[in-house]
């Protein structure tokens, strides 16, 4: 059974690679049907040198295309976000990070992200910071998986007015580590489409991880400090 | 129809509430909500010395502590620009590779439970126990160690370790054909698994899904390999990668499949590292007295049994951190879940879950 | 150790009949009943959960102290709180303790559940023991307790249950 089997999966996937598709979506068996698409993918890698699936590491280490940001990547994508973005950067200029405006962030990082030889397709990190002196701060890990490039990119913020435009749609990561970042510092994030605690309770009162933080007394008539009897 | 599956449920995942919308059977949206098991993790770090931080980030991963250790030792000897000693390397591929071993052998044996098969469970926490017994053997603890310091370890490898880790891996090794034979291979489990929940390689890439996870989706990323840290580039191993061998690529079945060789490929390193571990040092020569680490901040991360481990480490110059953040995959591994279930049945997702082997410790932290 | 190991006097019926018949009070064969097969709640929350899994798997075998781990509420005698509890988290405990069923009891495993465990300094978010909202039988300590520990909080449990007197009448 299983050679017939076999014999309708090569069939199919001859057809498909001709560009019709009817036959494989066809079949009813759904294990069969998997194992067609299964075999369809090996054909088609095997066929073109590049695919979109195999982002693929080589042994040695090294993307086929050009390293434009070898050496100081940071200073490198400085100076080309100060060409295409003027003003938005802040700060004097370091070696290890960029610092940046607020209010441009949306359009540098889907610039970051689509730009063909930065490609920095992956958030590794949001860090909040709270850096005293009424200032907050954002800090972004970035990663390119084909050039193999790491920078950071810092956004501060005043305690007052602490908002900073959202790129969770440009990384889909960037959800979660904004509602986090939101938990414990409470800074809002613009453009954000579910802007909410995710790690403390809905209810709960504050922004823990601020330097100035002063633990509730209460939570539903528990208490929360440390408050037994007899201890220390 | 509005499900609850709530923060108390048999699949030992740990405490996770999924909100889940059903059309019937099929789901239609899944919405998980964490923060139940939130022990300020973050917030005792700011308050503690760099040598206390270490016991914590043992609780944050609890299945993989000492690759949770290794993380942060990792990141404060860069920051500080510390060079251990070879022998304190070696042992610590060796704790760092058994661990992935154990890690490994829980999350499948909790998949085989969620997917309904109990035996396997059985078999391989026999097996784990094996490896928490040499655990026990040098450093007195079985689950949370404590074992790797910032500049050294806490004790050496007692007399015979070495001997009873070769009689282990003789041991361990026809088990993992064992393994294949009872569940990677059974008609049943391929039914439950192939083909359900697939993650195409750039929604992964896109959600910051890192390891086994993102291996099983054919992305070839592994940081022992793409940008090594201690001695792995010593090692000659292998980074097994998903083919979508039995249904689509990226599916539970090439996650759990990936997981099942690299404890191949991690015995593969323990033989090396074994035989090539240097005879005599001193584990606790390099440990600085006082860690005060210059200003700086470091961003490093590690390969753990669930993905990249960063440790984001701002130094003041004083002996307690400024800010510690700690990046847990197992935190991005969650976050897929809503895109990768919709559309399955409700057992289906169950099975999604356990293939993601997450971890509540850590994404709560 | 346990009583009911030696059998009771018989008075009238001493040797009347082979070992086969016995007798004793109610009360005594209700708590032993109860004490020798306490099926679990497994309430699985942090890394003791991990060792209560390793105390019911193979080596250290939960089941032969006729421990089942259920996942119902309603079916279970003893909840094993295994593992930090939250004030997200304790909620919640309240709720489940308060749909078991009587009799029963409960197991705080790990220093977490006791007393808050290492986060009791700056935890804001942690409950410093769970006794604060149900109330606790048996402390078993560590962090985390073997599963020898884990059992010998279980046998410790059993001794008490022996010692209860179910149906009587309790004055005062």
């Amino acid at each position: 059974m299983s050679d017939e089997r076999d014999k309708l999966i090569a069939e199919v996937v001859e057809k498909a690679l001709r560009g019709d598709m009817d036959e494989i979506n066809n079949i009813e068996d759904r294990v069969t049907r998997s194992k067609a698409k299964a075999a369809l993918a090996k054909a088609k890698r095997a066929q073109t040198a590049d695919s979109p699936h195999q982002i693929e590491a080589s042994d040695t280490g090294e993307s086929t295309a050009p390293n434009t940001l070898s050496g100081n990547p940071n200073q490198k994508v400085g100076e080309r976000i100060s060409e295409k973005f003027p003003d938005s950067r802040d700060g004097e200029v370091a070696d290890t990070h960029i610092q940046l405006k607020p209010d441009q962030w949306n359009e540098i990082a889907t610039w970051l992200k689509t730009e063909e030889d930065l490609l920095f397709d992956s958030l590794q990190c949001i860090t909040g910071m709270d850096l005293g002196e009424n200032v907050l701060e954002a800090r972004y890990n970035l990663h390119s998986m084909k050039h193999r490039n790491a920078i950071e990119i810092r956004i501060a913020v005043s305690r007052e007015i602490a908002q900073i435009p959202s790129i969770e749609q440009v990384w889909r990561i960037g959800d979660w580590f904004e509602r986090e970042t939101y938990d414990m510092y409470g800074i809002r994030f613009t453009g954000h489409r579910d802007l909410r605690r995710i790690l403390l309770p809905e209810d709960w009162e504050g922004w823990p991880l601020r330097k100035d933080y002063e633990v509730q007394e209460t939570y539903h008539g528990i208490m929360v400090p440390k408050v037994k009897e007899g201890w220390e | 129809m509005v499900l609850n599956i709530g923060p108390q449920h048999p699949s030992t995942h740990g405490v996770l509430r999924l909100q889940v919308k059903t059309d019937g059977e099929i789901i239609s949206e899944i919405k998980p909500f964490i923060g139940y098991l939130h022990r300020c993790f973050e917030k005792h770090c700011e308050n503690v010395t760099y040598e206390q931080v270490i016991p914590f980030t043992d609780r944050c991963d609890y299945l993989a502590s000492m690759a949770n250790n290794f993380g942060y030792v990792v990141a404060m000897e860069e920051l500080m620009e510390i060079k251990v000693p070879e022998r304190v390397e070696y042992i610590r591929v060796i704790m760092a590779e058994l661990q992935r071993i154990a890690s490994h052998l829980l999350a499948l044996g909790t998949f085989g439970l969620d997917v309904g098969a109990f035996t396997p469970f059985l078999y391989m926490f026999r097996d784990r126990e094996r490896i928490l017994d040499m655990f026990e053997m040098t450093c007195g603890a079985r689950l949370l160690y404590n074992y790797m310091w910032v500049g050294g370890l806490s004790h050496d490898l007692p007399i015979g370790f070495v001997e009873s880790a070769f009689r282990f891996l003789d041991y361990f090794e026809p088990k993992i054909e064992e393994y294949n034979n009872i569940l990677t291979y059974n008609k049943i489990f391929i039914e439950r698994t192939a083909d359900v929940g697939v993650m195409p390689a750039d929604v992964a890439i896109s959600y910051g899904v890192s390891g086994p996870n993102l291996r099983g989706s054919g992305v070839k990323w592994d940081i022992r390999k793409d940008e090594p840290y201690s001695i792995y580039d010593r090692f000659d191993f292998d980074v097994p990668v998903g083919i979508g061998e039995k249904g689509n690529l990226g599916d539970c079945w090439d996650r759990f499949n990936v997981r099942l060789t690299e404890m191949g490929e991690s015995i593969k390193i323990l033989r090396q590292a074994l035989t090539q571990i240097p005879k005599n040092g001193d584990v606790h020569q390099t440990i600085p007295k006082k860690i005060r680490p210059p200003k700086g901040s470091i961003y490093k991360r590690t390969e753990t049994p669930r993905g990249d481990l960063g440790f984001y480490i701002i130094s003041d110059g004083s002996p307690i951190p400024n800010r510690l953040k700690m990046r847990s995959p197992a935190f991005t591994a969650l976050s897929v879940l809503d895109e990768i279930g919709r559309g399955w049945m409700l057992s289906d997702v169950i099975a999604i879950l356990g293939s993601l082997d997450i971890v509540l410790g850590e994404i709560d932290r | 150790m346990s009583e009911w190991r030696k059998l009771p006097d018989m008075g009238l019926l001493e040797n009347k009949f082979n070992d086969n018949v016995i007798v004793a009070k109610l009360d005594k064969l209700i708590s032993w009943s109860r004490s020798t097969s306490p099926w679990f709640f497994q309430f699985g929350l942090a890394c003791c959960a991990i060792e209560m899994m390793a105390a019911a798997a193979s080596r250290y075998d939960l089941m032969r102290l006729g421990m089942i781990p259920r996942s119902s509420p309603r079916q279970a005698d003893v909840m094993i709180v295994a593992g930090t509890v939250t004030m997200k988290m304790a909620l919640r405990v309240k709720k489940l303790y308060e749909q078991m069923a009587n009799p029963k009891y409960v197991v705080a495993m790990g220093s977490c559940a006791t007393s808050g465990g290492p986060y009791w300094q700056h935890g804001y978010h942690v409950l410093k023991g769970v006794d604060i909202v149900v109330p606790v039988d048996v402390y078993v300590p560590g962090c985390p307790p073997r599963p020898e520990a884990l059992i010998e909080g279980i046998l410790k449990l059993q001794e008490q249950i022996l010692e209860e007197r179910p149906l009587t009448r309790k004055t005062g």
